[in-house]
């Protein structure tokens, strides 16, 4: 490894001052940290845009560094991959009735500045969204009516409506000290830019728009569980190919990024440590404009169903990165125990043209001489499919998704139009076909809300909220609202099931894949990674992974 | 000194309009920033949360009354110098970003633009001195090839041979992460590492276009009557060449360096880009692709007036260095 003279002086200068001023500087320190625990760990990127500031305000989710995500902590803690919410500042919560919510806090919690936890801060919190509502990222005041410190361990919360389906939003809000936040003039244009105060693991140790360090907080709670001295975040580049190349050379330990032949590129590099694991976001759906024919035909688009070639979308489009959506709207196979137990294949629909075909020519819509499928008007069939053109990965689906149509003896258009242009004409029902995302989270009332209910559709040529296809049908509208109330898991549970047979029989859009979740990870230093075999989170679960992590070589899990 | 006089209401009238437009130009674009803050957070392949997009709707804040009243505020905060809340780095303030970008852009770009010129300057007078010889030969085909060369593809040469296959110099960036921005000889060091390969960058395509233009006008000056009446008296080439030529030459020259000297503040978008250096180029980049209104303002009013300033002073100066230009005005 050849390196110019110049960056040799420049080392040793550095190091010569380092040791001068006797500052335990985070360049260049390596072995192993202290207490056998691992020294470092290289991540990627930090947020903040191309040249980041000291950003460490938890609800500007424009600016905020990821620092904020090591810093502070929720209530609870969410393995967002198997929805199951772990205590964390909270240790119980109980629902005593519907509409209140009773959480103990966890004893002894400190705030890395010294001063003790307590339910004054998480009252503080609370009302602090309610007062601010650029802050209420998470809209849990739509739900909430008040918060209140009922002793020094005790938080009471009171709903407008019974209040479940909020739930899985605790796992999100993050909790800051009073005694500092009380201070501020103005929380919403606060940065927390000079030592943030937090409950976390971690602390600001130094940050340049290139690189955030965090450092251990030892007075955590859960010290003995944090086996890594700091965490060095990097910054990416536009493009993307320099962090590849530094994937691809064993620089960091833990990524999300997107890789094509992640095989060859990263795997085969080093394949005793390099490993990935791509678990399931959000469905990608072909979105059908519900306000025209012949989509506005429930027998139409149900014959449509098995008309989609998903393992070739999934094998050339999304390079076999990811898995075919199932036409339950639910991720499968991590939500699979929300699905009602009579429907096959976990609800994902193989490709069948001929099935498809024949339920079309039933449904009323046979071909004519010339092979051109016909509608109910006696004309061809002719309709424009969409996705942004700067979306490779989408264009190449659409190719698939076109070809397949046509071969039915529809007339398609596919047009490529820029993002802005796709998601305004998406929002204000100006198209006949395109794709759209939905669902994917813990929370089940928003994955079928927002894609199905009445209330957030509108008028084709005003935006919707998130109904872009302008579903509209009392009876989900009312099994949305059984699922927003429901305050046991089996009614839930219920109310999951009836609208997965919307899904499945009314077919109010058509999954077709699952959008990946990017992660990469090394297993040199540290293991204990979330993966397939051990999915005890999802890659983005940062709390739940870092009280996980292990160096390598102690008992690895 | 009414030649003066005109070139400066000239000046005003000019800055007002490009005032006026960077106002208009963006509340005619279609998107909604808050939209695309929300879109870019949740990425491709997520759903976006609408809860979020009504927070960060609140936190951007609508525009007050109606498009006068906006334009009235907005020149009145211009003329403050008030350029408000950049919406990518909320809540930090349009000046504090264009602040921290202006340094590396300036010393990065202006550097280099003050070596090209000089360089492409001397080159061109060489070739035009020593026209069709071999000299003029190499230095003019020599230059139309680079010069036809992609720019970004000699960028990416430039990284993948010194920096990736070499590792002489660092990939990317303005400086490492180790190190943290200040007047430290450990910082400097830093940063000049970094600067060489974009530098080196600009500094190949950089003189080609003054090369052109002045051997073009040299060889043009040479042919005029005065320098053919200093040939027909015997003066010295060399003479000829720099007091008979090279000064004349040199004119057109001057005018187009002040405007890229002007054009500075708006950094080199390309070279930023690929270079991931921390200046106005890819802050600009950026707060176009994100719609971050505010900022995208304030770069263009900077590069603008930059532009405007520095062609207002070249004419100035234009008027000492020609007095024909003075006379044929007042005439």
């Amino acid at each position: 490894m050849k390196r110019s003279r110049l960056t040799r002086i420049a080392a040793v200068a550095a190091a010569v001052a380092l040791a001068a001023s006797g500052c335990t500087g985070t360049e260049q320190m390596s072995g192993p940290g202290t207490d056998g625990r691992i020294a470092y760990l290289d991540y990627g990127d930090f947020g903040g845009g191309s040249n980041p500031q000291a950003n460490y305000n938890p609800y500007l989710d424009a600016s905020r560094l990821g620092a904020t995500e090591y810093v502070f902590e929720q209530l609870i803690a969410y393995d967002n991959y198997g929805c199951q919410a772990k205590p964390w500042l909270a240790t119980e919560w109980t629902w005593t009735n519907p509409q209140t919510l009773v959480w103990k806090l966890r004893q002894g919690v400190k705030w890395n500045d010294g001063k003790p936890f307590s339910a004054d801060d998480v009252a503080f919190t609370y009302d602090m969204l309610k007062q601010h509502k650029a802050l209420d990222i998470k809209g849990i005041w739509r739900y909430l009516s008040a918060v209140e410190a009922t002793d020094p361990q005790t938080v009471t919360m009171r709903f407008t409506q019974p209040g479940a389906a909020a739930f899985t939003l605790f796992g999100e809000i993050k909790i800051v000290p009073k005694h500092v936040w009380s201070t501020v003039a103005d929380p919403v244009t606060f940065p927390n830019a000079e030592k943030p105060v937090g409950t976390g693991p971690f602390t600001v140790k130094a940050f340049n728009p290139q690189q955030l360090t965090l450092g251990r907080n030892a007075d955590y709670w859960q010290a003995d569980k944090v086996k890594v001295d700091e965490l060095r975040f990097h910054k990416a580049d536009g493009g993307g190919q320099i962090d590849q190349l530094k994937l691809s050379r064993g620089e960091y330990d833990s990524n999300a990024m997107f890789v094509p032949d992640i095989k060859k590129a990263y795997v085969d590099r080093d394949p005793a440590h390099n490993k990935y694991w791509f678990p399931s976001g959000g469905s990608i759906s072909v979105y059908m404009n519900l306000t025209k024919a012949p989509f506005n035909d429930t027998a139409f688009r149900k014959a449509l169903v098995p008309a989609f070639n998903r393992q070739e979308i999934v094998d050339k489009a999304q390079l076999g990165y990811v898995k075919p959506a199932s036409q339950t709207g639910l991720v499968v196979p991590g939500q699979a125990e929300w699905l009602p137990k009579d429907i096959p294949n976990q609800g994902v629909a193989g490709y069948d043209p001929a099935r498809a075909d024949a339920d079309l020519t039933a449904a009323g819509y046979s071909k004519n001489g010339d092979g051109k499928r016909v509608g109910k008007d006696g004309k061809p069939i002719a309709f424009s499919f969409r996705v942004p053109g700067a979306w490779t990965d989408w264009v190449q689906a659409q190719r698939i998704i076109v070809a397949n149509l046509t071969s039915l003896g529809f007339t398609v258009r596919a047009e490529t139009p820029t993002p802005e242009a796709y998601e305004n004409d998406r929002a204000i029902g100006n198209y006949d076909m395109l794709l759209g995302v939905h669902g994917g989270s813990c929370n089940m009332f928003r994955n079928f809300q927002e894609p199905l209910a009445s209330d957030q559709s509108a008028p084709i040529g005003r935006k919707a909220v998130s109904n872009f296809v302008r579903w509209n049908d009392p009876r989900t509208d009312q099994l949305i609202d059984t699922l927003r109330t429901a305050t046991d898991e089996a009614a839930q549970k219920a109310a999951v099931a009836d609208l997965t047979k919307v899904m499945t029989e009314q077919v109010p859009m058509i999954p077709l894949w699952y959008g990946a979740k990017w992660f990469q990870y090394r297993t040199a230093k540290a293991t204990g990674w979330p993966s397939e075999e051990n999915p005890y989170a999802a890659p983005s679960d940062n709390l739940l992974i870092i009280t996980n992590l292990k160096p390598t070589g102690t008992n690895a899990k | 000194m009414a030649y003066f006089a005109r070139r400066f209401a000239f000046f005003l009238g000019t800055l007002w309009a490009a005032v006026t437009l960077n106002f208009l130009i963006p509340r005619l674009q279609p998107g909604d920033p808050a939209e695309a803050i929300v879109s870019r957070l949740a990425g491709q392949s997520e759903s976006v949360d609408p809860a979020q997009l009504q927070a960060i709707r609140i936190m951007l804040g609508a525009p007050d009354g109606n498009l006068f009243d906006q334009y009235l505020q907005y020149l009145g905060a211009v003329v403050q110098g008030d350029f408000g809340v950049s919406y990518t780095y909320f809540p930090y303030s349009v000046t504090h970003m264009i602040g921290e970008a202006l340094p590396w852009t300036v010393i990065l770009v202006g550097v280099t633009q003050i070596i090209s010129f000089i360089v492409g300057t001397l080159l061109g007078t060489w070739a035009a001195y020593r026209r069709n010889s071999r000299v003029d030969s190499v230095i003019t085909l020599g230059s139309t090839f680079l010069g036809t060369l992609p720019f970004f593809w000699l960028a990416l040469l430039l990284i993948y041979v010194f920096a990736i296959t070499l590792r002489w110099f660092p990939e990317r960036g303005g400086y490492g992460g180790g190190s943290s921005p200040g007047w430290s000889w450990i910082f400097i060091s830093d940063a000049f590492q970094h600067s060489v390969l974009p530098a080196v960058a600009l500094l190949i395509t950089g003189p080609i276009g003054w090369i052109i233009g002045m051997r073009n006008n040299m060889v043009q000056s040479l042919g005029e009557d005065h320098a053919r009446l200093a040939v027909a008296r015997g003066l010295p080439r060399r003479r000829i060449a720099l007091t008979y030529g090279a000064r004349i030459a040199i004119l057109p020259n001057v005018t187009g360096f002040a405007i890229a000297l002007g054009s500075v503040l708006g950094g080199a978008v390309l070279v930023e880009t690929v270079f991931n250096y921390p200046g106005m180029g890819r802050l600009l980049l950026e707060s176009v692709s994100s719609r971050d209104y505010p900022l995208m303002q304030a770069i263009f009013l900077f590069t603008t007036v930059g532009v405007l300033v520095a062609n207002f002073l070249a004419d100035l100066l234009y008027g000492f260095l020609d007095p024909r230009v003075r006379k044929a005005e007042t005439a």
